[in-house]
């Protein structure tokens, strides 16, 4: 159910952003900003779902609140002079490998335990 | 109940993932900036960007006034006859100096690079179209009595320059490439007649083998030339 939920969602988004009005060349430096916070918590999302410390309060929050505020830092940034953007993306892009490591030892543990399994399964019989 | 909560948030959040990162890619490609390895590159060609963005608000409200401006002036001189003929002076003007779009039965000349030939030969430079085949089109239409004349939507005007930047050409100080689309208006048989003769210089591109082709269109707009004509020197006697 929910995976099917997710692919809807992702279908009927890139069918409509297709179709959507651009952005203006200016205002695309935010919207990038956005998408790599937004892909950040969803990372996130999957590795606390494998732990089983998921919980959706803290995953919409953190979804729409770190894409907002990523954006908001960027146009301090702006008005400061100071490429405040450079740090979300290293602390994003960071957070990202991380959890991507997090999975990965998740699913590499699970395959090598089933490989044992099968393995003692043989030599029993 | 709760599952179906969780599969709506999730849903509803991939949705609008999806397609944001769908819009930014489109509007990353439609401005065709790839970002480079070097920072100072990608920082200067933002700035390109940013400029050509703003330049092309400010004409959007420079197209808006000056609409404005010829209603105000038509609203202006509604019942006046002398102000009316002065108005249809200012019209009539405005159409040879080639600052409004005009429409009238005419040709249709496209001129392409031969890419398939191209890379069959050594020196592909035969059947490259270059800005002094541009050149002599051009001339021969004027020659013909073409009245009006635009290069992929460059209008050619007195002060228009067609000049050679290296693999690309400038019309108007405006940069285009090929496939060159060629909009005349004239009468419709001497433009015809002028460009497809024997020995013409169509003729030569074709057998060259430039990929010309050549129709007469009975509706053809011409447009407006974008520039602003500014004289300095020039004064009235």
């Amino acid at each position: 159910m929910i995976f099917i939920a997710i692919v809807v969602g992702c279908i009927l988004g890139a069918i409509i952003g297709i179709y959507a009005p651009m952005v203006p060349y200016t205002y695309s430096g935010y919207l990038a900003i956005a998408i790599i916070a937004a892909l950040d918590s969803v990372f996130g999302g999957i590795a606390s779902t494998l732990n089983k410390q998921f919980d959706l309060k803290i995953f919409v929050s953190g979804f729409f609140g770190n894409a907002i505020l990523s954006m908001l830092l960027t146009y301090l940034g702006q008005k400061l002079n100071v490429d405040i953007y450079l740090a979300a993306i290293v602390v994003f892009v960071g957070r990202m490998f991380n959890n991507l490591a997090i999975i990965r030892r998740y699913y590499l543990e699970k395959w090598t335990n089933c490989k044992e399994k099968l393995k003692t399964e043989k030599t029993e019989q | 109940m709760k599952k179906k909560q969780i599969a709506i948030t999730l849903g509803v959040m991939c949705f609008i993932l999806t397609m944001s990162i769908a819009i930014q890619i489109r509007t990353v490609t439609s401005s065709n900036s790839t970002a480079s390895q070097s920072l100072i590159n990608n920082g200067l060609r933002d700035e390109v960007l940013r400029w050509k963005e703003r330049y092309d608000n400010a004409y959007q409200e420079l197209l808006e006034s000056e609409k404005q401006l010829t209603q105000i002036r038509e609203k202006a001189t509604q019942n006046n006859t002398t102000a009316n003929a002065k108005q249809e002076q200012i019209k009539e003007n405005n159409m040879l100096l080639g600052t409004v779009e005009v429409k009238g039965g005419g040709l249709e000349i496209m001129l392409a690079d031969n890419n398939a030939a191209a890379t069959n030969l050594i020196d592909p430079s035969m059947v490259l179209v270059h800005y002094d085949d541009l050149l002599q089109v051009v001339n021969a239409l004027n020659n013909a009595g073409a009245e009006a004349i635009s290069i992929n939507g460059q209008r050619v005007i007195t002060t228009t320059a067609i000049t050679c930047e290296g693999n690309v050409i400038k019309v108007n100080g405006e940069k285009i490439s090929s496939p060159f689309t060629i909009k005349a208006i004239g009468s419709q048989g001497l433009l015809l007649g002028a460009m497809t003769m024997a020995g013409g210089y169509l003729d030569n591109l074709e057998s060259w083998g430039v990929i010309v082709n050549v129709k007469t269109v009975d509706d053809i707009t011409v447009e407006k030339y974008n520039g602003i004509i500014n004289y300095k020197y020039v004064k009235n006697k």
